[in-house]
């Protein structure tokens, strides 16, 4: 458990417990097991997509096009749900959708070399016009009540079972990052481009595979969010991909790429889907959402940003220090050896 | 310098300005043939009152990518101008004009706030902005809360001598938006092609290190143009609340697409270091009318617009990174060599 | 031969565009040898390593790897066939730990890698803690971890590119003491060094690599330090002195005054550094690359922190002050690296020439003046006969030569009263050379001082009036007159001072 949990995940650990613990002082409901179950219940999707996303912030990209990717899959799926389609065929379209808008970010950024904000900020718009054309900005309603209820089943007392299998799921893809040949790439690619090219390790293919990845937890996540909401609007995901880039920055994912993991990713999901709730109890209103969720990114980006300067800094300045001979090491150096 | 009238006339048709110049004249002939109301004059000048804010932002975070960076979150900003405006004047009884002044400037702090820990911590511009986006996005709610008026309602009754700001008509056809818009290019073309200060945006976009080794400020620099696109998006903000006659908070929040779309299609290098003024100004009117012409005359929703916008940037980029690939490059060259031939 | 061949590599060639840098290289390297490859900067050394590496691809030659000719030029191949490089500077991956960073790309568990991987380290006597970051580590240590990612996946030669350019007395102690067990189990070793001691203390067998080509190879026995000294430089040295030599009115130290002085000047890279520069004199800065010269030039131009000393230009303390400020008080700066500090690519040859003159009145009070800038251009185009088709032309689609002219007549237009120089002619082809020694030569008749910093103990030979040496960041000789020579530069540069030539 030690070395699966590295210090990054256990700040932001920390620091959903602390928040969780200020909430609690400030407004002593708010520390009931239901509340704090209902946290960890209503982080789902926001966990699915965030470990997309951490894919891609992983190998040194972006993906800003998972909101429009979780819409408009929400919305092909629950148009045939509603229609009365096989299940198993509605999600094995929607996870085909997300895998295709994957592969086409993929093939954008790593093979054709366009800046990963850029191409995927079109991505975005493209699909979500998408949403309009499939729909005709019509709202997705009727969704089949089994349906629904798959988002609120539960397994222990209030512990749903989507949240279940979502964490093992989260534990299992931990793993095989860490633990498999190809798992361990992303992280390569990210932290150290020119090293993993002198390991031998192709580039151009895992960065597709982390956009395709990406894309495909992004349309599941799709999926669980119509059966939590049971509608589907015009607009729905929008937003997402910025709070999913804020929750892998909160798990301690540097933006810079090659640091991280996706339990860290999942802790931040956790921390971004609790603040609203957080903010009811703290008698605020959601209107401080956007504001609190703004100065936390900013800040931690800020802070992380400067530690990396300045131990790239030391380290820079170490090695030059390491070429100079002081006095009495010029003389050993030089002389006796000759 | 001492190019003959017929060289630079040469060189300009083969700019890229031109292609757009073809472009805007092609959109001219489907739009009007699709639908004569299009040509209207009185119609097609009033249609462009709902994308000048878009143009006018658009000129000024061609500065910020030039420099290399992005700017993400001066859609939220034209909100929060808005929505500062609105409060300050209807519940703490500013004057119409210093409300809006003192808009603009809470706007230039939020810029030099983003811009500082973009040239001066080192951060990746687009997550500064992002949540930047957020940030002032949240702080437009947070000051909504204060009127007296329920946020979705927005703040209206403003005085006719503020909204003949947006409404006013020079000729009886030409909005005065539009003029704003014009004198603007014009500033942020000299700002940018003939200034020393534009001189210097351009040597820190191209080599940041080259210009600091020429004694260039290169961190004052970066963080300076991203305090010019976020007044430029404040006074987008002003000009969109008083041609509405509304002050909302969210305002400017669905802009960005169609921004960085414009900043790009006219010719800004998303990698920085070139970039030009006209190219946006022009990029972003090409834009705007294919948000008009398409639901005009193609009967295409107006949701569905961002389709069109996003693909427009795709190939773009696709276009531009294709043509420096060694793979492409190679193609074009043998296909060169095998015309010479031939 | 009891020997068996690990490597044959076979009259390599390989030219970039039209810059030929192998020439017809052969090499040979056999179990249980260390090769060290000894050689100026530029002579091609990395540039073959990346051969043998399959990062290039040569032109023309063979490689053998134990007999079999190597076909497919991918970097997993060259892996896979048992070669391993420790690069210059270790390319670990800073947020991994040291066991993820050596095991990365292997097919087999975990576990059993990391049975195989302590049993190594056991096995070649090393203490490293598996679990810490890479980020953490010292350069030596990170160097350990390189090796050690060699030998894990049963490398047979493995390459060492200037392994003690960054390590302490006792890290050199230490690799010299792992290189030797490697040795003994049968490993191949390239070692690539600057500095001569080491072949003596290490190598078996040497090879001194020169303008592409290896001119000298053997058993190190059978050499001696002079002899070395003398294989590296080019046969023709003695003639080629003395040209423009002549014409060089000789500088009157008397009565002249210091432009420039450093006082025990420290800062990172370089340590106590104390110098002169005299009115209408070029100073020559002599050494190896990674000796300091650049760390030591940026440092009094602004870029990094002063450590200790003082720096005065006509008097006046610039110490520590910014570039701007160093600029306006009458210092510029010729980058080392053209292309990284120096150029702006595709900004047009008005942009760069005028770049630095930015700050001042005559540029335009807020709008650029174009017309002093096209003056400004065409003054430094015509002085150095720059070749370009027009002021417009990007500065990026000029050659070598004439890209190196139009970054000097930047750093001129500021009209310094002391301008360094850092490798003024790295990369640009022999006229394009003799032009920027000519330009050198009319900036000294004009009274102009100049801190020449090179590797190119030539250049150093044909423009200074004095020169210093400076070796792992420290001054160690100063020569002039008919003391500036390639043997006693060259040697100085490597280390070797005249004291202890004469002790050993």
């Amino acid at each position: 458990m030690k070395k699966l949990l590295k210090s990054r995940e256990i700040s932001s650990f920390l620091f959903l417990v602390a928040l969780f613990l200020i909430v609690g002082i400030i407004n002593p409901n708010f520390l009931t097991s239901s509340n704090i179950v209902a946290c960890f219940n209503d982080s789902v999707v926001y966990i699915i997509v965030s470990v997309g996303m951490a894919f891609a912030i992983f190998i040194g990209e972006i993906d800003v096009s998972v909101g429009a990717n979780l819409g408009f899959t929400a919305t092909v799926v629950s148009c045939m749900l509603r229609d009365g389609q096989n299940w198993l065929l509605a999600f094995a379209v929607g996870i085909i959708i997300g895998a295709l808008m994957g592969l086409f970010n993929g093939w954008g950024v790593a093979i054709m070399g366009v800046p990963s904000l850029i191409f995927t900020l079109g991505t975005n718009g493209v699909m979500r016009g998408m949403m309009y054309v499939y729909t005709g900005g019509a709202w997705v309603e009727n969704l089949p009540a089994e349906f629904k209820k798959l988002y609120t089943n539960t397994l222990v007392g209030s512990i749903s079972v989507n949240l279940t299998l979502t964490v093992l799921a989260v534990i299992a893809i931990h793993l095989l990052l860490k633990k498999t040949k190809r798992g361990r790439y992303f992280i390569a690619v990210g932290d150290n481009p020119a090293g993993a090219a002198m390991v031998g390790i192709p580039a151009t293919q895992t960065k597709v595979a982390a956009y395709v990845i990406c894309g495909v937890l992004a349309a599941i996540s799709g999926i669980v969010f119509s059966s939590r909401i049971g509608f589907v609007t015009a607009t729905s995901g929008s937003g997402y991909e910025m709070k999913a880039v804020a929750a892998c920055v909160l798990g301690g994912i540097s933006l810079s790429g090659g640091v991280g993991s996706v339990i860290g990713a999942s802790i931040g999901a956790v921390i971004m889907a609790s603040i609203s709730r957080l903010l009811v109890f703290m008698e605020l209103g959601s209107t401080y959402d956007n504001t609190i969720t703004g100065i936390l990114l900013i800040t931690i980006v800020v802070a992380d940003s400067l530690m990396q300067r300045n131990t790239a800094e030391k380290n820079r300045r170490q090695r030059l220090a390491a070429r100079t001979l002081s006095g009495d090491k010029a003389k050993i150096g030089g002389g006796d050896h000759e | 310098m001492n190019k003959s009238f017929l060289q630079k006339l040469k060189e300009f048709l083969k700019s890229w300005e031109m292609v757009l110049i073809c472009i805007l004249l092609a959109e001219f002939v489907v739009f009007g043939a699709a639908n004569s109301k299009f040509l209207r004059p009185a119609l097609l000048f009033n249609s462009m009152n709902d994308f000048m804010s878009i143009c006018i932002i658009s000129l000024f975070v061609t500065f910020v990518m030039i420099t290399g960076g992005i700017d993400i979150q001066a859609g939220s900003i034209v909100g929060l101008t808005s929505i500062i405006i609105g409060v300050t004047w209807q519940d703490f009884g500013l004057n119409i004009w210093v409300a809006a002044l003192l808009a603009v400037i809470v706007a230039a702090l939020c810029g030099a706030l983003s811009g500082f820990f973009v040239a001066y911590c080192g951060v990746q511009a687009m997550v500064v902005t992002l949540g930047g986006s957020f940030l002032y996005a949240g702080i437009a709610l947070l000051v909504s809360n204060m009127a007296s008026t329920a946020s979705y309602q927005g703040i209206s009754g403003f005085p006719d001598y503020f909204k003949i700001l947006s409404k006013y008509k020079f000729f009886g056809v030409i909005p005065s938006q539009l003029i704003i818009f014009l004198i603007l290019t014009v500033l942020a073309y000299i700002l940018l092609h003939r200034t020393k200060y534009g001189r210097r945006i351009f040597l820190v976009g191209v080599n940041q290190k080259a210009a600091e080794y020429s004694g260039i400020n290169s961190r004052l620099v970066i963080m300076s143009t991203y305090v010019l696109s976020a007044m430029s998006a404040s006074v987008a903000g002003v000009v969109l609340t008083a041609y509405l006659g509304t002050a909302k908070s969210d305002l400017g929040s669905n802009f960005t697409l169609n921004i960085i779309t414009a900043v790009v299609l006219g010719g800004t290098l998303s990698t920085g270091g070139k970039g030009n003024v006209v190219g946006t100004a022009l990029a972003s009117v090409v834009i705007g009318l294919l948000r008009f012409g398409l639901p005009l005359c193609f009967g295409v929703g107006t949701q569905y617009l961002d389709i069109p916008v996003g693909v427009l940037l795709l190939v773009v980029v696709v276009a531009r990174s294709m043509g420096s690939h060694p793979t492409t490059a190679n193609l074009i060259r043998k296909w060169k060599e095998r015309g010479r031939e031939a | 031969m009891p020997e068996k061949a690990l490597l044959n590599i076979k009259n390599i060639y390989k030219s970039f565009g039209m810059n030929a840098v192998l020439k017809g290289i052969s090499l040979d390297l056999n179990e249980g040898e260390v090769l060290a490859l000894i050689g100026g900067n530029g002579a091609g050394k990395s540039t073959l390593m990346k051969i043998i590496m399959g990062i290039y691809q040569h032109d023309k030659g063979e490689i053998f790897v134990r007999g079999e000719k190597v076909t497919s030029n991918k970097t997993s191949a060259a892996l896979a066939s048992g070669i391993y490089m420790v690069p210059q500077e270790p390319m670990l991956f800073p947020n991994m730990t040291v066991e993820e960073n050596i095991v990365i790309g292997f097919e087999k568990k975990g576990s059993e890698l990391h049975k195989e991987l302590t049993e190594l380290m056991t096995a070649v006597g090393w203490k490293l803690d598996l679990s810490r970051k890479a980020g953490s580590l010292s350069i030596a240590e990170q160097q350990m971890v390189e090796i050690l990612r060699g030998l894990l996946r049963h490398a047979q030669i493995l390459i060492l590119d200037e392994p003690t350019s960054a390590l302490t007395f006792d890290e050199v102690e230490s690799l010299f003491r792992s290189v030797n067990e490697l040795r003994a189990k049968g490993i191949g070793i390239i070692y690539i060094t600057h500095r001569l001691t080491e072949v003596f203390e290490i190598a078996t067998h040497v090879a001194i690599m020169r303008d592409g080509k290896i001119p000298v190879r053997g058993l190190v026995t059978e050499f001696t330090r002079e002899m070395l000294v003398k294989g590296l430089l080019p046969p023709d040295a003695q003639e080629k002195e003395d040209t423009l030599k002549e014409q060089m009115k000789a500088i009157d130290y008397e009565h002249s005054r210091p432009v420039f002085e450093l006082q025990k000047f420290s800062g990172y890279g370089f340590t106590d550094i104390s110098l002169k520069v005299y009115q209408g004199e070029i100073l020559g800065l002599a050494g190896v690359v990674g000796a300091g010269r650049t760390e030591l030039a940026t440092t009094v131009f602004g870029r990094d922190k002063v450590l200790g000393g003082k720096a005065y230009l006509e008097g006046r303390d610039i110490t520590g002050l910014s570039t701007r400020q160093v600029i306006a008080a009458g210092l510029n700066y010729v980058p080392e690296d053209r292309h990284y500090h120096g150029l702006f690519k595709i900004s047009d040859i008005a942009a760069n020439t005028s770049s630095a003159m930015l700050g001042e009145k005559t540029m335009g009070r807020f709008l650029l003046n174009r017309k002093e800038e096209y003056r400004l251009t065409q003054k430094y185009v015509d002085d150095f006969r720059t070749k370009i088709t027009g002021q417009a032309q990007l500065a990026g689609s000029l050659s070598g030569g004439n890209q190196q002219k139009v970054v000097i007549g930047r750093s001129l237009s500021t009209s310094p009263k002391l301008v360094i120089l850092d490798e003024p002619t790295r990369g640009i082809d022999a006229a394009a050379r003799g032009d920027v020694y000519s330009i050198i030569h009319e900036l000294r008749n004009r009274g102009l001082s100049i801190l020449l910093i090179s590797s190119d103990m030539e250049e150093i030979i044909e423009l200074s009036d004095r020169v210093m040496t400076v070796c792992q960041g420290r001054i160690n000789g100063e020569f002039t007159g008919e003391d500036i020579n390639q043997d006693k530069l060259m040697a100085a540069s490597f280390g070797i001072t005249e004291k202890k030539e004469a002790g050993a």
